[in-house]
């Protein structure tokens, strides 16, 4: 009762860091979905490219995100101090679901099919568009959800760096080991994951109606 | 000599503590002059071969006092205004001795926990800008911020955006309605966002190192806002009775600090990048508090 009275007072605060949050998340994913989508299919199409490249978003993925912020603030353009820092993490974080999903997704469709679309005289462009980015499609969808819930959860670190988000609640909470104040943060924060995974899901389920 | 008297040193402090004696649990928050006055009373106790053991970096205030309360921690560095203001939540007073002497009763009467005498140095918030910013726009006090409440970014750390005696109680007793909503950036990283021009002013603390380093101009507090800040330890006295070490120790360290002390300490931390371990290890050797005894 208290707390949710407390979450009422806060209730500004609050929907202005789910607005900085969002932002934030929306950013980033948008840049890592326009990098990580044209270079998985690239791989595809030069394979030996594919084991570094992948693995290179491997690593990124394993480098915790408050040091990544720390590695990240002395380089001059993609750093600093603010917004900047906390998309670039959170690109880099998005990058191997968007990457592998991808790659897999092309890799994996039917050789038959592709097949037949050279028997018919398509080219390799038009094999990409009419035959495999279409079959990979779920998949790739399939990683734009993995990579947009991480985001949502990840980017309460962006606080630390001034980017704001709900990471400014959970860390003032944590500071003044006040837990309803963690959860005017987590609670939001958990609530935007579940309707992003939602959201995209239900858009998964739409788009496959026609296959 | 050091590095065998060293080695005999962790050895000689390993043994109490495998014979089943407690360690004396020295904690402290997260920021440089935290971590070197836990270092210091971590050291000054092992020097008296007292088994220690470190938990420095705790995530602010809040979590060094649940720590001490619940036995967690035995022994850390506070602040009287934070007590008062920020764990005792009551109102600011800015007569210095008037707020240790209320603090220590009360923690000793409700608290059951103690204060030593202060240590010598007033650490208070102090409002940062750049000079040339400051100057340009004609601000010496903070008070002089009003005028430009428009277009100023404040920056803070997260527990000074929370904190009764913080950014709240900053606006209200000055008047101030800034334009842009105060940036939270963690602590360690406010100076950083200064210099690079993310944000306009800050609030650090009066003994931090960086302030004389980045030549800084502190905004002169003319409301008399912030309270008395003097540090002292505040710690357990069931473990000073059980551990006289500690109380040696503790009375070593009275009256004993004074500002330009710790604002060097703090700067061979924070300017020259020197671990606190070794800053505070020649600090203690210049002073010659290692030989035991030594007073």
């Amino acid at each position: 009762m208290d707390t949710l009275r407390f979450l009422l007072e806060r209730r500004a605060d609050i929907a202005a860091q789910t607005a900085e949050h969002l932002f934030l998340v929306a950013v980033s994913i948008a840049i890592a979905v326009v990098i990580g989508v044209p270079l998985g299919i690239l791989l595809t199409r030069k394979p030996s490219l594919a084991t570094p490249v992948i693995g290179f978003a491997n690593v990124m993925q394993t480098v915790p995100s408050l040091a990544l912020f720390g590695f990240l603030i002395p380089i001059p353009l993609i750093g600093g101090i603010g917004n900047t820092t906390a998309i670039v993490a959170l690109v880099l974080y998005a990058l191997l679901p968007l990457l592998r999903n991808t790659y897999a997704g092309i890799q994996s469709v039917e050789p038959s099919v592709v097949e037949a679309g050279r028997g018919m005289g398509m080219t390799d462009l038009e094999r990409l568009r009419l035959i495999e980015i279409p079959l990979a499609l779920p998949t790739v969808l399939a990683g734009v959800r993995i990579a947009t819930v991480n985001a949502i959860g990840l980017a309460t670190i962006a606080a630390a760096v001034g980017a704001g988000g709900l990471g400014n609640s959970i860390l003032r909470g944590l500071s003044m080991v006040d837990s309803r104040l963690i959860l005017a943060g987590a609670v939001p924060a958990a609530a935007l994951a579940l309707a992003a995974d939602g959201l995209l899901g239900r858009f998964e389920k739409w788009l496959g109606w026609d296959r | 000599m050091n590095r065998f008297t060293k080695l005999g040193a962790m050895l000689l402090a390993l043994v109490p503590a495998c014979s089943g004696e407690r360690p004396v649990v020295v904690g402290s928050k997260n920021f440089s002059e935290q971590v070197i006055l836990g270092e210091m009373l971590a050291q000054l106790l092992e020097a008296r071969d007292v088994p220690v053991e470190r938990r420095l970096n705790l995530g602010g205030t809040f979590i060094c006092h649940r720590a001490l309360l619940a036995g967690d921690l035995d022994v850390y560095v506070e602040y009287t205004g934070t007590a008062l203001t920020a764990i005792l939540k009551e109102t600011v007073s800015h007569d210095a001795e008037a707020v240790y002497r209320r603090v220590r009763e009360v923690y000793r009467k409700d608290l059951g926990l103690d204060w030593t005498e202060p240590l010598g140095f007033d650490n208070t918030f102090a409002i940062a800008m750049k000079p040339e910013v400051a100057e340009k726009l004609g601000i010496r006090a903070i008070s002089d911020l009003k005028a430009h409440e428009g277009s100023l970014r404040p920056g803070f750390g997260h527990e000074f955006l929370e904190r009764e005696d913080g950014f709240r109680g900053l606006v209200a007793a000055y008047d101030l309605s800034f334009k842009n909503p105060p940036r939270g950036i963690e602590l360690g990283l406010i100076y950083q966002a200064l210099i690079e021009g993310e944000v306009d002013f800050v609030a650090g603390s009066a003994t931090d190192g960086l302030i004389d380093k980045y030549g800084l101009t502190v905004l002169e507090d003319d409301r008399s806002y912030f309270p008395p800040y003097d540090a002292a330890a505040v710690y357990r006295p069931s473990t000073a009775a059980r551990v006289p070490a500690l109380a040696e120790v503790l009375e070593l360290l009275e009256g004993n600090l004074d500002e330009a002390a710790m604002r060097a300490l703090n700067r061979r931390v924070d300017d020259e990048g020197r671990a606190a371990s070794e800053a505070v290890a020649s600090f203690l050797a210049e002073r010659g508090w290692l030989g035991a005894g030594a007073k």
